[in-house]
């Protein structure tokens, strides 16, 4: 007479393993699809602190009036208002650093495309779309976080939701794809 | 054949009579759109990759002989050969422009639009080519640098007619006549090269596209093309 299986070797338990394996993977792999992790910046740039004192996004930002690239702020636009601040932060010290030694602050970009994908911050910002729309709550973060789940789909349900009569022009590949 | 009709937008017109065979056209494109170099033995083996390359025929017998050039780039057909052959949507027509474009991320390289294109006006990156220094400042943001495994081709710079169309957009106007150029009818030393809405008649493009020298490259076909060639009797430098 065959013996019976030991538990461990029963098909219903190891496809059971199998399965929660499965699970706890794709949980892991979700959760850091969905985990954006900010990159290190050169200065722990408070954003909270600025945009609550009313600083303007476009006044450090100014590019996204005119062109594609939002700009980050070189030293003369920091020190314009920092040098008459008392600087009494250790951030506040190594932008007078830099700022002594005449170089670049090198920024890290966070909101970043894909090589295929050309944004132009210009049109968006014409039609009034408000920069936390895509950035996130600045009052809420200090240097600026990657926002979860920005793809393609994100980018059309806006086109369609905002501006249905235009849908042709926007749903086109070329819109952003060349 | 009967006369098909598609809804069209943007042309260009290739006046041969004015074409001297200069070859600025292609040097423009390959700087606009980060066209990879492929070095000389890939040339050599004829693996030269171009968006626009000249045909050249000499024409006549020894010593009376002549060169003829054309131009040939994607025709941006309205019935294209290449668009329902592709398994994955890369190779789609624009509603919007009325172009031909061929999306990079979508593509999987099977090539059966490079097969059917009656044009050859597709190309294949079979390898990553490295740009030699200090080719690789040069390339423009604007444009994907394709990687291996794609097939790419002429947009007629749609880069060029989506910024236009912004500029226009942001100053509240209408895009003019003649304001929005591929970088081919920019360089053209002799003005061989008009691009314009062809949409509307008035333009320049439209005008000329009019004339009694055109014709169309493999016209039998009905592939529509939107590119249109001018030639006339034959006469050089006089």
């Amino acid at each position: 007479m065959k013996q019976p299986k030991p538990w461990w070797q029963q098909p219903g338990f190891r496809v059971g393993i199998a399965l929660v394996l499965l699970i706890l993977l794709g949980g892991a792999v979700s959760a850091v699809y969905l985990t954006q992790i900010p990159p290190e910046q050169p200065i722990a740039f408070p954003h909270n602190r600025h945009v609550g004192l009313g600083a303007p996004c476009a006044y450090c930002h100014p590019g996204t009036a005119w062109g594609p690239n939002a700009g980050l702020p070189g030293i003369d636009k920091c020190w314009g208002c920092h040098q008459q601040v008392q600087k009494k932060s250790p951030e506040l010290e190594k932008l007078a650093a830099y700022v002594a030694n005449n170089q670049p602050i090198p920024w890290v970009p966070v909101a970043i495309q894909p090589e295929f994908v050309h944004f132009n911050h210009q049109p968006h910002v014409s039609a009034g779309i408000a920069c936390e729309t895509c950035h996130g709550d600045m009052t809420k973060m200090t240097v600026a976080e990657p926002q979860p789940r920005q793809n393609m789909g994100w980018c059309l349900s806006c086109h369609q939701k905002m501006a249905p009569e235009q849908w042709t022009k926007l749903s086109d590949c070329a819109t952003c794809h060349y | 054949m009967a006369e098909q009709k598609a809804p069209q937008k943007w042309g260009l017109v290739v006046d041969l009579d004015r074409c001297t065979g200069c070859n600025a056209c292609i040097a423009a494109c390959s700087m606009e759109n980060n066209i990879p170099f492929v070095g000389e033995d890939e040339v050599a083996y004829g693996r030269g990759l171009y968006w626009l390359y000249n045909k050249r025929e000499w024409r006549g017998e020894y010593p009376e002989i002549k060169p003829a050039f054309e131009p040939v780039m994607c025709q941006q057909c309205g019935n294209a050969p290449c668009e329902p052959v592709c398994p994955v949507f890369a190779s789609v027509h624009s509603e919007e422009e009325q172009i031909n474009l061929a999306v990079y991320n979508r593509c999987v390289g099977t090539r059966y639009c490079a097969n059917n294109c009656p044009y050859h006006a597709r190309q294949f990156n079979y390898f990553d080519y490295e740009l030699p220094e200090p080719m690789n400042s040069y390339l423009n943001p604007d444009v994907t640098v394709r990687r291996r495994g794609v097939m790419e081709k002429c947009t007629f710079c749609v880069q060029r007619i989506v910024r236009g169309r912004q500029k226009a957009a942001a100053e509240g106007r209408e895009v003019e006549d003649g304001e929005i150029q591929p970088a081919c009818v920019q360089a053209c030393p002799a003005g061989a090269l008009v691009f314009g809405d062809v949409s509307n008649p008035e333009s320049k493009a439209s005008q000329m596209a009019r004339n009694q020298r055109r014709y169309q490259l493999l016209e039998e076909l009905g592939t529509l093309p939107r590119v249109t060639y001018l030639k006339g009797g034959g006469r050089y430098g006089g």
